[in-house]
């Protein structure tokens, strides 16, 4: 009986990690390459509305997915172009991109659904359980019967562990956020690359927004990421931006998470405002206990600009 | 036909101008010097031919073709490479991922470590420079993240060389290791370009020098045919003026500053025993990176010791805050004068009293008093001849030279009792440093305790009374200096001479 | 210099017309939207006063965000201080009920400013002696704030008489005086005006402030210098967090008079937005929150008379704050 519960809490943290660990992964290739970006809400909520919106028009998944990660990387080339063009605050520039987007996302879902009592939804992608590996006691079960987000998850994580750091590109990459000004002597160019990663931050919090809707909650509403975004950058920091890391802290806030809707399901006098503290307290406390470890790019958050004198 | 011809660079910044009509030709398989005082435009005309400027109008020929330099990738495929005085690796990455940065190895994207060591293994033969693949370049001293620097500009084929500054880093005798290699490069048919303002070496390694004064060609020489009188005369339009520093004939009652068995972890440093006696110039000679800046920083108070003890005039100070040591009377200029010793966003007023704005002179009923503030300003201003618009002009704008003086009428002006100077003359042209140079003899003789670090050696050499050789934290020997032989120096520097007992 | 003017005349056009746009698309006619939208920011005295009831906590919260910001210390979490403002007052007025009026506003006062402080105090004190980023300590801290405020309304604070999740109406000693009666207006807005010169003064004319806006420019010279970084990160922390605690007293005991949820339409971000248009300048913040309230009380107007939804003015805000961070490098300006 315990080992259900146990395998079914573990299911829901992997459930409540993805779109966390999605947006974060995007967020620490883009950090890696030197560009801070606190819009991930903005490239999340993005995501998150127009996979919606494509879903409902079209009926295929695939342009849902491919809606939803266009929509996330225009939200992060808008941040990318005032960061890296226009060299502003990357702090402001990223507030701003989460008011205009949480407003954008609002307007256009009212424009396009009109005021309803009946929120209007879509059907949610079924799990797909991996043969013999979701068979693996207790874990099998959470971690390979999942929505196929999460496979692409894992994937990424492989992917870009190779990328960083068996690869020339991730060598770049690194450099890139390091010391820019060695890049640029050394012939690359360091905007380009940054562009690059901006983008990839797009498609991976715009996917990490698509989930939220397509997988999770089947409908949309204003402000539906309500702080998730947030939490992505905390799960880079505790990550040390490391993909494999980044993925574990995710796992880390997702418990959290799910701890608080178990909680909740119990039934008790407590209100549940109590509960859904639990993940923003667990963040702070975590954010606490690892100070002084890991490296910020020595770069980060700050312009290129070659003819600095 | 030369292998490189530059005519008449053109090159100015917020209407300054940093190059004016500049001629330059280089031929093949030559070493040759670009000399001039710091300002005149050296670095600038050689970013131009290394693609990170480009000039406002002029033109640049490669093998008689003209050629157009937009970035450094333009650069390097024209088999240019530089060197630059600031060093540009990555710290966090090893001495292979720096050389090979950028590059398209065998099996790109996947990096085949193994051919990439063998291949830089074969290079670093080929011109004798030793380095380790696998070593993290922030852990390696900085004579040899230099060589890692030449070896990631030969990597890429560089035919033509440009080394900015090269040797300011660098013991006497790496000085020499340096010059083996600049010869080896020579043989091996690489034109070679260096940057200096240093005389000597120009005369001990170079082919021709080209001489640039105020932005503009100032001669041109053979540098058999040449001479160090010439050659100085060319680079400074005027006689150079000779410091006198005479030994000075009373004694200060004071007992100066102190430094006993001091220690720190952030360095490290120690075990360090030093003494700065009263009326005095102590001059630091070492290179860059054996423990200059925290030696500075914990008398300062920056940064904190272990054990040990720090004494002015018989007073403990290694309880005390950076401000109240400053109140005592300690003075400080930083060797990064934009980052520790300026707001540059802040105006001269107030840079000029950053330290000062609490005292009870400058404020009234809790208010600053505008008033004492701009008076005290516009004396000192005029006091060290500090060129600025106005009094509320933004630091930033101030040139390299100003800048410098207005730290130095803060920190020195108020009759400091002691002074802890690090590169007071970095970037600065000769007219600047002639002035710092007799502030800081003047100090010397009311009494003060100077502690002079600085690598540049001529500097040390001229004003120290003696000089103390540092090296990874703690003092090799302290020179009388009459008595000090250059050989016996480079040594000490380099680490080698057994150390004085403490 | 035309170029600045330029650059500032077609931001405004620009603006003006995705307005147009955003109302045409969602069917309304423009000149009714836009009518109403100025009818409801000055068509009668209570319109006006509505601007101004808006533009107080704004103004409270953005000069506290501006102290920070000119520190160094990116205080995002003006919301949740806002909230411990709102949280302290409604428990000081329900726990002594008894107390004079001017003792009362007094006490309100203080503990308002230093339970915003506070809660901007922990993010301050790690980023002093730990390091830490407070960029996302304060954020968190706000959505915990904004989940406190549930906590209490449903149980220590919460009105027995009602079902509702909400605290008892405050004794009338704790509330502000009405200024312009129907209109909402109350004595808030004076205190922000005073407020608005107090900080003047401090960051401009007082060591304390010079300090605070060196240690924000370069704090690496300030500690070469004998400046103490730490101590004026943890100052302008506490100052931060206390002004935006008294925005919260200010809308309870000038507005709600209870604690609800919700009490703040996310102003502690929008004074962000707003110390940002005002330049970190009480001055301008006292302009721009004006402003930014009356885009507010404006679309709420829209909203009602013609059915063009609220979320036009984010999507205003968001924009005019990218025009403003991306007007200098499109119209390629030499402004020093």
């Amino acid at each position: 009986m315990e080992l259900v519960v146990l395998s079914s809490f573990l299911a829901a943290t992997v459930r409540m990690a993805a779109p966390i660990a999605l947006a974060a992964l995007g967020e620490t290739i883009s950090e890696k390459a030197g560009v801070s970006n606190i819009g991930v809400e903005a490239i999340m909520l993005s995501g998150a509305y127009f996979s919606f919106w494509a879903m409902f028009q079209s009926g295929n998944v695939y342009v849902a997915v491919f809606a939803g990660i266009l929509g996330g990387a225009g939200a992060s080339l808008i941040h990318a172009f005032l960061s890296l063009r226009c060299k502003a605050d990357q702090t402001i520039a990223g507030l701003a991109l989460n008011f205009l987007f949480l407003g954008l996302t609002s307007f256009l879902f009212l424009m396009q659904f009109g005021k309803t009592t009946t929120l209007p939804s879509i059907t949610v992608l079924k799990p797909v359980a991996l043969p013999l590996l979701s068979n693996i006691p207790i874990i099998g079960e959470a971690l390979f019967a999942q929505d196929p987000f999460v496979y692409v998850l894992y994937l990424m994580v492989i992917l870009l562990m190779v990328f960083f750091y068996k690869t020339e590109w991730g060598v770049i990459l690194h450099a890139v956020g390091e010391a820019p000004r060695a890049a640029d002597t050394a012939g690359i160019k360091v905007h380009a690359v940054r562009y690059l990663a901006c983008t990839a931050n797009g498609v991976l919090g715009g996917l990490g927004g698509a989930y939220l809707t397509l997988v999770k909650l089947g409908f949309f509403q204003e402000n539906l990421t309500g702080g998730k975004g947030y939490i992505a950058l905390v799960a880079v920091i505790l990550g040390r931006r490391n993909p494999l890391g980044v993925l574990i802290a995710a796992l880390v806030i997702g418990s959290a998470e799910a701890l608080q809707i178990r909680l909740q399901t119990l039934g008790s006098t407590i209100p549940s405002q109590a509960f859904s503290m639990l993940p923003y307290v667990v963040t702070v406390l975590v954010l606490m206990l690892s100070m002084g470890k890991g490296h910020d790019p020595a770069a980060l958050g700050l312009p290129y600009e070659r003819d600095k004198r | 036909m030369p292998t490189l011809r530059m005519s008449k660079i053109d090159k100015q910044f917020f209407g300054k101008m940093a190059n004016e009509q500049v001629d330059f030709t280089l031929e093949q398989g030559e070493i040759h010097a670009l000399l001039g005082e710091n300002g005149a435009g050296k670095t600038t005309l050689m970013n131009i031919l290394y693609g990170i400027y480009q000039a406002d109008s002029g033109c640049i020929e490669l093998d008689g073709k003209p050629v157009s330099i937009k970035s450094p990738k333009d650069a390097i495929a024209l088999q240019i490479g530089m060197v630059h005085q600031h060093f540009t690796l990555v710290p966090t990455l090893t001495v292979r991922q720096n050389i090979t940065l950028g590059l398209k190895s065998k099996g790109y994207p996947f990096v085949n470590a193994k051919e990439l060591d063998r291949s830089i293994r074969t290079l670093s033969e080929r011109y004798n420079l030793t380095v380790d693949p696998a070593a993290l370049v922030g852990s390696l001293s900085v004579g040899q993240q230099q060589r890692v620097e030449i070896m990631k500009v030969l990597y890429r084929n560089a035919r033509l060389i440009i080394l900015d500054e090269p040797t300011a880093v660098l013991t006497p005798q790496e000085v020499e290791s340096l010059f083996i290699v600049l010869r080896r490069l020579r043989e091996e048919g690489h034109s070679v370009i260096i940057i200096t303002h240093h005389i000597d070496e120009v005369l001990a390694i170079t082919d021709r020098v080209t001489v640039l004064r105020a932005a503009r060609n100032a001669g041109h020489v053979v540098t058999r045919e040449t001479s160090e009188e010439e050659l100085s005369s060319l680079m400074i339009g005027r006689k150079l003026q000779k410091i006198e520093r005479k030994p000075l004939p009373f004694s200060f009652a004071s007992k100066g500053l102190q430094l006993d068995s001091i220690q720190s972890k952030n360095g490290p440093l120690g075990p360090l025993s030093l003494s700065i006696p009263a009326g005095s110039i102590v001059g630091i000679a070492g290179v860059d990176g054996n423990g200059q800046k925290a030696l500075a920083e914990v008398i300062m108070g920056i940064r904190d010791i272990e054990s040990g003890t720090i004494t002015l005039d018989g007073k403990p100070l290694q309880h005390l805050s950076v401000k109240e040591r400053k109140a005592l009377g300690i003075g400080y200029i930083s060797d990064d004068r934009l980052k520790d010793g300026l707001v540059l966003d802040m105006d001269v007023r107030d840079n000029f009293l950053l330290s000062s704005y609490d005292k009870r002179e400058y404020t009234s009923h809790a208010l600053i008093d505008t008033k004492r503030v701009q008076q005290a300003t516009e004396q000192a201003v005029s006091l060290y001849a500090i060129k600025t618009a106005s009094l509320s002009t933004p630091v930033r704008y101030l040139s390299g030279g100003n800048q410098q003086k207005l730290i130095v009428a803060r920190e020195l002006g108020d009759q400091p009792k002691v002074v802890v100077a690090c590169q007071p003359t970095r970037g600065l042209d000769i007219g600047s440093t002639e002035e710092v140079h007799s502030i800081l003899l003047d100090l010397r003789s009311q009494g003060c305790s100077v502690l002079l670090i600085s690598s540049d050696l001529d500097e040390i050499l001229t004003l120290s009374d003696k000089i103390a050789v540092i090296y990874q934290g703690t003092i090799m020997d302290v020179l009388d200096h009459d008595k000090v032989d250059m050989t016996h120096l480079g040594l000490l520097m380099a680490g080698s001479k057994t150390r004085r007992s403490v | 210099m035309k170029r600045t003017i330029l650059s500032f005349a077609v931001m405004i056009i620009v603006i003006l017309l995705v307005s147009f746009l955003l109302i045409a698309m969602v069917g309304s006619d423009i000149p009714t939207s836009l009518a109403s939208f100025f009818r409801g920011i000055g068509g009668s005295t209570c319109a006006m006063a509505e601007v101004l009831v808006r533009a107080t906590p704004l103004m409270l919260a953005a000069l506290g965000v501006s102290v920070g910001f000119r520190t160094g210390f990116l205080n995002i979490g003006a919301e949740g201080q806002l909230y411990l403002g709102a949280i302290s007052i409604t428990w000081l007025g329900m726990t002594f009920p008894t107390l004079p009026a001017p003792l009362m506003l007094v006490l309100s006062l203080v503990l308002g400013f230093l339970s915003g402080g506070l809660w901007a105090l922990i993010p301050g004190f790690l980023k002093a002696k730990f390091g830490l980023s407070e960029v996302i300590n304060t954020i968190m801290l706000n959505y915990i704030a904004i989940n406190l405020v549930g906590i209490l309304v449903r149980t220590s604070l919460k009105d027995p008489t009602y079902p509702y999740p909400m605290s008892p109406m405050l004794p009338a000693s704790t509330n502000f005086l009405q200024l312009l009666s129907p209109t909402r207006l109350h004595a808030g807005l004076l205190l922000a005006l005073v407020c608005a010169a107090l900080v003047y003064l401090l960051m401009f004319r007082t060591t304390l402030g010079f300090c605070m806006r060196a240690v924000g420019l370069n704090a690496r010279a300030c500690q070469c210098s004998g400046i103490a970084v730490s101590k004026y990160v943890i100052i302008s922390s506490l100052i931060s967090g206390g002004l935006s605690g008294l925005a919260g007293v200010s809308e309870i005991a000038g507005l709600h008079h209870r604690l609800i949820e919700g009490i703040s339409p996310s102003y502690g971000y929008l004074a962000i937005i707003v110390s940002l248009l005002g330049r970190n300048n009480p001055v301008g913040i006292v302009f721009a929150s004006l402003g930014i309230a009356a885009l507010q009380v404006g679309s709420m107007s829209m909203q009602r008379s013609s059915g063009v939804p609220t979320s036009i003015a984010s999507i205003i805000m968001g924009l005019v704050v990218i025009m403003i961070l991306s007007r200098k490098s499109l119209f390629r300006c030499k402004e020093a």
